[in-house]
């Protein structure tokens, strides 16, 4: 561990350039990740004739902005960077290095995450201009909130990628797999509706399921519409998540490496 | 025009077989083309367990607009952008040479060699969507279906378009992979009635990338809610968008070095 807080400064470094160096394409991938604001389009019209399931246009108004900051700052891209080190024996390289794979990847990715919000801030800067009822600041106990549970998204999405990635280890296809999860995850996660216009058995079941945590979950602390028991609930859920798969993946990647025999071998 | 329409069967035959090589890529599509369906479909039950009308579109006209989104989708996605990696991929490689050797037009080559015959599945949703919100819907007068059709294939011709000017970019910039992702996010918010959007997103939807003159326009048109400027402003979009990318095309061929130098 000592190891992996000396050589800590130089990841950073190393992410940093890294990104830095595709400024342009980060730029569109934020821009292609503005689906929230379709959304919110699409609900201001049904919410202009009166509130929905206890929601009006305001609360729906700052829940898909609050989507659209969450989705950004919990991303991770590991399942295509692993898919192709394990597919190109590329992952030899990190193999030799002391310290473990997914913690130099997850340094890679956490350095980003400050530079995303600096990309998406013209977003935002921009909506508030046009929207300014939309304005918004947290209270100081929803803001610490929402850090624990944006630390859970970021970790839940992060070891979910990590999961996927291990199973190319074994098949070939985890990325079209994963493709299914990205599906469920659209639906379920709060991402096209709040979870309180699903049925409210449905909504029962999903609030208990990772794909809240990933995005929900701090999206509603967010914006301000959990109680306080409910953010309790959402939190203990999401780093309930977060534990088991950091074990399952732990586990997994154990197994898994052992049957990596690099490309070619 | 007998011989395009020839050498246009004869890619489809080819790149047919070759992506049936892929079979079970074919039944894998398969689960992700229904989960897809529902990713549209929930959103339309959610909000209409709400509210028996938006902005007055009722279930049954908002699915029609759904299904022509799946259509155009399909088509998008099974003709044409298989399409858009290859040529990336030739031009950077210079194999785009032996494509342009070839004695037919080049356009017509880049654009129709592969398919992702796997995308019947999202066909198969349309005709599904559209086929039940026809049913619950007065049927549509004849020039109503006219007009739908004159719209809906003005909308895939500008659609085609702006892929094929997608593909134009690569002849100057390395990558465009995100220029495509940026493409699909925004065309995705043409599953919704344009109405749904401000005048600024609105017009991106018509003139920058037309989704809605494939699907909000057609969807008009079926229930009888046409004007003729809207039928012309769809051809105008679609012919100007053809022409266009044709134009932008040839600029782009022009400027094809090959590999090598």
């Amino acid at each position: 561990m000592t190891h992996f807080f000396r050589a800590l400064p130089d990841l950073v470094r190393v992410g940093l350039a890294g990104v830095a160096a595709y400024r342009a394409e980060m730029a569109i991938w934020i821009l292609s990740a503005t689906m929230p604001l379709v959304m919110l389009a699409l609900w201001d019209a049904v919410a202009a004739e009166g509130p929905i399931a206890g929601l009006d246009a305001l609360d729906l108004g700052r829940y898909f902005v609050a989507a659209l900051v969450v989705r950004q700052l919990s991303s991770a891209w590991l399942l295509w960077e692993l898919n192709q080190e394990i597919r190109s024996g590329r992952l030899s390289t990190r193999l030799l290095k002391p310290m473990h794979p997914l913690l130099q990847h997850g340094v890679d990715m956490l350095v980003a995450v400050p530079l995303r919000l600096l990309v998406l801030s013209p977003v935002l800067v921009g909506l508030a201009l046009l929207r300014p009822d939309l304005v918004w600041l947290p209270t100081l106990p929803h803001a610490i909130a929402f850090a624990f549970a944006l630390a859970a998204a970021w970790a839940v999405n992060f070891l979910i990628q990590a999961l996927f990635a291990i199973l190319s280890f074994w098949i070939d296809k985890s990325d079209a797999l994963f493709g299914v999860w990205f599906g469920l995850y659209s639906l379920l996660s709060g991402y096209v509706a709040p979870m309180d216009v699903f049925p409210e058995g449905v909504a029962r079941v999903l609030r208990l399921l990772p794909f809240r945590a990933m995005l929900g979950g701090p999206v509603e602390i967010l914006a301000g519409l959990s109680t306080p028991a409910e953010i309790a609930t959402d939190l203990a859920v999401a780093w309930g998540w977060t534990f088991a798969l950091l074990a399952l993946v732990l586990v997994g990647w154990r197994i898994g490496v052992r049957r990596y025999g690099a490309f070619g071998a | 025009m007998l011989r395009t329409t020839s050498l246009l069967a004869a890619l489809l035959r080819t790149s047919l077989a070759n992506a049936m090589q892929y079979r079970a890529d074919f039944v894998f599509d398969g689960i992700t083309g229904v989960m897809r369906v529902f990713g549209v479909l929930v959103p339309v039950v959610l909000v209409f367990s709400q509210r028996d009308e938006v902005l007055g579109w009722t279930a049954p006209e908002l699915t029609l607009v759904t299904g022509l989104f799946f259509l155009a989708q399909a088509v998008l996605t099974g003709l044409v952008e298989p399409n858009l990696g290859e040529v990336v991929d030739a031009v950077r490689s210079g194999s785009f040479d032996f494509l342009l050797l070839k004695p037919v037009d080049a356009q017509l080559l880049a654009s129709f060699r592969r398919v992702a015959p796997a995308r019947l599945w999202d066909l198969l949703a349309a005709v599904a969507l559209v086929g039940w919100a026809s049913s619950q819907l007065p049927a549509p007068s004849v020039p109503d279906v006219l007009a739908a059709v004159v719209t809906g294939v003005a909308g895939l011709a500008a659609l085609y378009s702006v892929w094929l000017l997608a593909i134009c970019t690569s002849f100057w910039f390395v990558r465009v992979d995100n220029l495509r992702f940026l493409l699909w996010s925004v065309s995705d918010a043409g599953r919704w009635p344009l109405r749904v959007f401000g005048p600024l997103i609105r017009t991106v939807l018509v003139v920058v990338v037309p989704i809605g003159v494939a699907t909000t326009f057609p969807a008009l048109a079926l229930r009888g809610d046409w004007t003729w400027g809207l039928v012309a402003g769809a051809v105008a979009v679609g012919g100007g968008f053809l022409v266009g990318s044709r134009f932008v095309w040839r600029r782009a061929l022009a400027s094809y070095t090959s590999a090598s130098s």
